[in-house]
């Protein structure tokens, strides 16, 4: 059995007087790729953010390979964890030469932008990429930033907006290489298709978890037609 | 492809080109007097519009960066105004004990920039670029009113804090008075420069800076205090003097890219040669009636910053 590296019990969140979260309960181990889907508003990105470390507000039981995010350092956590924002955003106009110095390893930010088709762009600025292309720059950091996958969490929140075909299926490859390579994976995804890949999927809906284990069993057609009103 | 350490080694170099010239220039002619008296007497002026163009030119880039916002400034946010109202409200109430004690000038400088800059970080707390803005120049406009009120109601400080605030002090720079705020100066820049790693993972929003193993909060709570040492120490030179923190920055990125590693120096190189460049103009253009650096400052770099303005696309 492979090791349990990301665990919650009870995970509530309360953000100014509302519950956006409540007493949701996962576990990802080494190897696994685990979606998380719902309808917007669901609480996919709190569930990661706060499986990530950013909101020490959180309540209820939270691990990454056994030590809690709330209370760990952020130079600590990062060699535990890599997190990719669902926005991501940038105040100055880098060009991806000097994204990829912010980057743990500039050498690996610029393979990971290769794999993603952003080969021989050294020189481009943010504001020169397409929307697709800038996400999968900031994508690259955050692969850059996992390092070698083994016994790390990777926390993804919609990986694929934003992105063509051709892209959105070499970053689930690249979620699932990571997985080979030994890391839990959190996905959030609005692609239910690319959820019934996965290993295990969470349904969340108002801030509860509904659903949860493998794709056959949690995303049946009754709970995608009571949660998105679609067939 | 930008060299910054290029471009870093030529702004330095007509830095110290400028210096030379500033040292030779004044209203008794040009040269250093026949035994270096008319240099002995610029050194100070010079060396105090150096120190405090240094920082405020990597004030208003860290200011800039912490706030993720390319409009931040310290002489716009009212943290300039701030140590201005510090430096008032201490006059006011213990004239005396201001001439008496070398530190009290710039100790109450620096707690009124470093109470400004708290309550432009809760008033503006919140995700909003308007609004942190809005919080400034509100707070820009409050303590400036503070200022002139207190300027009218103690006419023994009435001179001092207009001038103060037109940004005129460099005139009136000794070494004895200036040494300590010049100190404050340089202390703030080396600690700035410290920055940088943490202001370009910052950059990339506090969520990403966090996950990528910066602490968020010491980042801006170093920023908050740095940036008001910088504009304190900075204030007690020149008074108040906006632009600078808005310029230098501006043309740092634009010379060298936005990496804070490069542009942290470049902006308080180009600061301190700003101020040096206003200062020596006014003073040497217009011999009989000089014209504050500040007023200086903002003749030079408004064309020059609503240039670089029209060349952004964002």
């Amino acid at each position: 059995m492979s090791e349990v590296l990301l665990a919650a019990l009870r995970l509530s969140v309360d953000l100014a007087d509302h519950t956006v979260l409540d007493g949701v309960a996962l576990t990802a181990s080494a190897g696994e790729v685990v979606g998380v889907v719902g309808a917007n508003g669901a609480g996919k990105t709190t569930l990661l953010r706060a499986c990530a470390g950013l909101l020490p507000e959180a309540t209820g039981e939270l691990s990454i390979s056994g030590i809690d995010p709330r209370r760990t350092a952020p130079a600590t956590l990062a060699t535990l964890r890599a997190y990719g924002p669902q926005h991501p955003t940038s105040a100055w106009d880098y060009t991806l030469a000097e994204l990829g110095q912010l980057a743990p390893s500039a050498e690996a930010f610029h393979r990971w932008c290769a794999r993603f088709g952003l080969g021989a762009s050294a020189t481009r600025r943010l504001s020169e990429l397409s929307g697709g292309e800038r996400k999968v720059a900031h994508l690259s950091l955050s692969f850059c930033a996992l390092g070698d996958a083994y016994g790390k969490v990777l926390l993804l929140d919609e990986p694929t907006t934003a992105l063509d075909l051709c892209r959105a299926e070499l970053v689930a490859r690249a979620v699932r290489a990571s997985a080979q390579a030994g890391a839990a994976v959190l996905v959030a995804t609005h692609d239910l298709a690319w959820a019934r890949t996965c290993d295990q999927v969470l349904v969340l809906s108002e801030g509860r978890l509904i659903a949860a284990g493998p794709p056959e069993t949690a995303l049946t057609a009754e709970l995608v037609r009571a949660t998105w009103g679609v067939a | 492809m930008k060299r910054p350490a290029g471009t870093l080694a030529l702004a330095a170099l007509l830095l110290a080109l400028l210096a030379l010239a500033a040292l030779a220039c004044g209203s008794a002619g040009f040269g250093w007097g026949a035994n270096g008296e008319l240099l002995m007497l610029r050194l100070p002026r010079v060396l105090a519009a150096l120190a405090a163009g240094l920082a405020l030119g990597l004030g208003g880039a860290n200011q800039q960066g912490v706030f993720r916002n390319p409009l931040a400034d310290p002489g716009l946010t009212g943290v300039f105004g701030g140590a201005l109202l510090g430096i008032a409200l201490l006059l006011a109430g213990a004239t005396e004990f201001t001439w008496q004690h070398r530190w009290a000038l710039p100790t109450a400088a620096f707690a009124g920039a470093l109470a400004t800059s708290a309550a432009l970080v809760w008033l503006g707390r919140g995700r909003s670029t308007a609004k942190l803005l809005l919080t400034g120049l509100g707070l820009n406009a409050f303590t400036a009113a503070g200022t002139l009120l207190l300027a009218a109601r103690f006419p023994e400080a009435r001179d001092i804090l207009i001038n103060g605030a037109a940004g005129d002090w460099l005139g009136s720079a000794t070494l004895e008075l200036a040494w300590l705020p010049i100190l404050g100066c340089v202390l703030a820049a080396l600690l700035l420069l410290t920055q940088a790693s943490a202001l370009d993972r910052l950059a990339l929003g506090e969520d990403m800076a966090f996950c990528l193993g910066t602490d968020v909060a010491q980042t801006r709570r170093a920023g908050v205090l740095l940036t008001a040492l910088a504009a304190s120490a900075a204030v007690c030179l020149v008074g108040q003097v906006a632009f600078i923190g808005l310029l230098a920055p501006h043309l740092a990125r634009a010379l060298v890219g936005p990496r804070h590693r490069a542009m942290l120096p470049l902006a308080g190189l180009l600061g301190a040669g700003l101020l040096l460049l206003a200062d020596t103009l006014g003073r040497s253009l217009w011999t009989h009636t000089p014209v504050s650096a500040a007023a200086m400052t903002a003749l030079l770099g408004a064309p020059a910053f609503i240039w670089i303005a029209s060349r952004r696309h964002e």
